[in-house]
């Protein structure tokens, strides 16, 4: 059989077993060793493959980061984030719908998961919402959009698996993120406060109550500037930094502010043990198809495609890519995404001479449109789930916000020197830049 | 409720054996000891290379820990239905179609988990001639993890076949009860904005 057959087959069988109800992981895996059978390559090969996926120091990250979420969440602590965000916007027209933005543009600093944050803010915010009368589709389809946020801005899971798999600054994409993020942010509130519901009235908060309500979330706070603070002072890598998180929650956060939850913190371990597999286990084996993929030169064949429309022309390579990236978003996950199709982005990244973290940044910003978008946006379907509407309802909503997502994609690929202006001046080296030989500054690359 | 009980989910009862909710419990705990254990070697590890001295080793206790919780964790995740799911086209099924999807879905992850477990076996034997660094522990050490958790797939994947052939797949569940996050206090609006 040949090569493309091969890739259209495990292809296939990976997209029906997974929409059947097999989890992505065996799905995966289920596609590769079918796909194999018909190669050279020995099925010991590709469960080598699947454990090399997950033995890299880089994803050690990701555990960290969800059992911080999973602690704040647990923990009942964000409910104080929460309040701040509700004394700094909630009088502004939109109401909650503003405060549901400002939360998740928080809570993503601190969780860096999509599904953590959905997840958090539906349970904190939906029941209020459905109580003020705002649409049910439209409070699914905001909050949903509200959460992509976490997969752009530090410590975004996406951010890491990037990076850890395709040799990019993880502190980069970290920081490359937060132009888009806030894009993001400001554009789903500049749309609730021109097209979305009105919300109630609520009165501005005072300075006081602003001082008060920033004050009982200082502790919370402090989650974002650990993180950041340790990675760009170059005190910690971005695990070790997630470990220090953890452990100012449990030593600092919890006995102050939730002394009871200490009795549960062994059940939070467990559980956190739990879902911190499930991505890397996923990603294990879209590590195993990756190779096949690459194996079977279809990353080549895709990049000459691509090529041959684009030349060399950075700004068309990444427009296609980015059609690309929406169509396989629609339908898979980003980390298995990320991790299958790095070999094709690697190769179209040094076609266009395209600055890597720019590369990543324009990417990670498309699989999170991709999570809002049909057949398969599994933060709207969990959102929409959440607060108990159909799908097709959540969508219908959600359509005028893309606008939002395109503007900012478009906007990333087009102003490469906005986005990376941040980590040029904060880690220059993470974006190709080096030390002047004079030793004053940095010389960087166009 | 005491710890171990609240670790077993209450979730799809009909499909599951009482007899196996012990060994989902040893092996949620040991989710938790893997997070744990890794969490207090990286913390190790920056404190030891701070003051100077580092421990060369805790790198490698904290990738066994790493390695064993995600193949932990992927086995007992089948048997609670928490694994990543790109959609459930059964469960809008009925009748006779969601028995065959849902046997289906069984059999194809029965036979990664064989695959799993013969092929990770083979890896595991070829472990012994390969050596992590410093210790010089065989590498087999940390191989020997995909075959167990390809055996406990396989256990969990028979145990939702033969049940689910049993009392059928179809079962009314009670809503999660697993939210613990409270919904806001807000303070009272005034009025409807224009």
């Amino acid at each position: 059989m040949s090569a493309p057959l091969i890739l259209l087959l495990m292809t296939f069988l990976f997209l029906f077993f997974g929409y059947m109800g097999v989890p992505v992981a065996f799905s995966l895996l289920a596609g590769v060793i079918v796909g194999t059978m018909f190669t050279d390559v020995s099925l010991a090969a590709i469960v080598q493959k699947m454990f090399d996926g997950m033995d890299s120091e880089a994803l050690l990250a990701i555990p960290f980061f969800l059992l911080v979420g999973e602690l704040m969440s647990s923990a009942n602590v964000v409910v104080r984030v929460a309040n701040l965000s509700m004394a700094l916007v909630g009088h502004i027209r939109g109401g909650l719908s503003q405060v549901v933005t400002v939360f998740s543009m928080f809570f993503s600093e601190m969780s860096g998961s999509t599904t953590a944050d959905v997840a958090v803010i539906s349970r904190a915010l939906s029941g209020p919402m459905k109580r003020e009368g705002y649409n049910p589709p439209f409070i699914a389809a905001i909050i949903a959009a509200a959460s992509t946020i976490a997969a752009l801005v530090p410590p975004s899971i996406t951010a890491v698996v990037y990076g850890a798999v395709g040799n990019v600054s993880i502190a980069g994409l970290f920081m490359a993120g937060i132009v888009p993020g806030l894009m993001i942010g400001f554009g789903l509130m500049i749309y609730c406060y021109f097209f979305g519901p009105a919300g109630l009235r609520r009165p501005r908060a005072p300075l006081r109550t602003v001082a008060m309500a920033a004050k009982d979330a200082s502790l919370p706070l402090m989650i974002p500037i650990i993180l950041l603070g340790g990675i760009l002072t170059g005190w910690f890598t971005p695990t070790e930094a997630g470990v220090v998180a953890a452990i100012w929650i449990i030593a600092v956060i919890i006995p102050a502010l939730n002394r009871k939850h200490l009795a549960m913190l062994p059940y939070d371990f467990c559980i956190a043990g739990l879902i911190f597999s499930l991505p890397l286990i996923t990603i294990g084996a879209a590590n195993a198809f990756g190779w096949m993929l690459a194996y079977l030169r279809g990353a080549i064949v895709i990049a000459g495609w691509i090529t041959s429309i684009a030349g060399n022309d950075p700004h068309l390579i990444m427009l296609l890519l980015v059609l690309l990236f929406t169509i396989i978003g629609d339908f898979i996950e980003p980390v298995p995404t990320i991790i299958i199709f790095m070999p094709l982005v690697m190769a179209l990244t040094q076609a266009g001479d395209i600055n890597s973290v720019h590369m990543g940044v324009v990417l990670i910003a498309t699989l999170a449109f991709g999570l809002i978008t049909p057949p398969y946006g599994l933060v709207l379907l969990m959102a929409s789930k959440f607060v108990g509407v159909r799908f097709s309802q959540a969508l219908r909503a959600a359509l005028p916000i893309y606008a939002v997502f395109l503007a900012t994609i478009i906007f990333t690929i087009y102003f490469p020197s906005v986005v990376l202006w941040l980590p040029k001046q904060v880690i220059p080296e993470s974006v190709g830049c080096f030390k002047s030989p004079s030793g004053a500054g940095y010389i960087c690359p166009k | 409720m005491s710890l171990a009980e609240k670790l077993v989910l209450r979730r799809q009862r009909h499909l599951k054996w009482p007899a196996l909710d012990r060994l989902e419990t040893i092996l949620m705990v040991m989710c938790g000891i893997a997070l744990f254990g890794f969490s207090t070697s990286v913390a190790f590890d920056i404190l030891t290379r701070t003051i100077g001295h580092p421990w060369l080793w805790l790198q490698e206790v904290t990738s066994a820990f790493f390695i064993y919780g995600i193949f932990t964790g992927a086995a007992v995740a089948t048997r609670r239905n928490d694994h990543l799911y790109l959609t459930a086209v059964a469960e809008a099924m009925h009748g006779r179609s969601r028995l065959a999807v849902e046997v289906m879905v069984r059999v194809v992850t029965l036979s990664v988990a064989l695959c799993l477990i013969y092929f990770g076996y083979i890896n595991f034997l070829r472990g012994f001639s390969s050596f992590r660094m410093p210790s010089m522990t065989p590498i087999a050490s940390l191989y020997v993890a995909i075959p167990i958790s390809g055996a406990l797939i396989a256990l969990f994947t028979i145990e939702q076949l033969v049940n689910g052939c049993k009392n059928g797949f179809e079962h009314a569940e009670e809503p999660d009860a697993e939210s613990m996050l409270k919904p806001l206090d807000l303070p009272a609006p005034q009025e409807r904005q224009s």
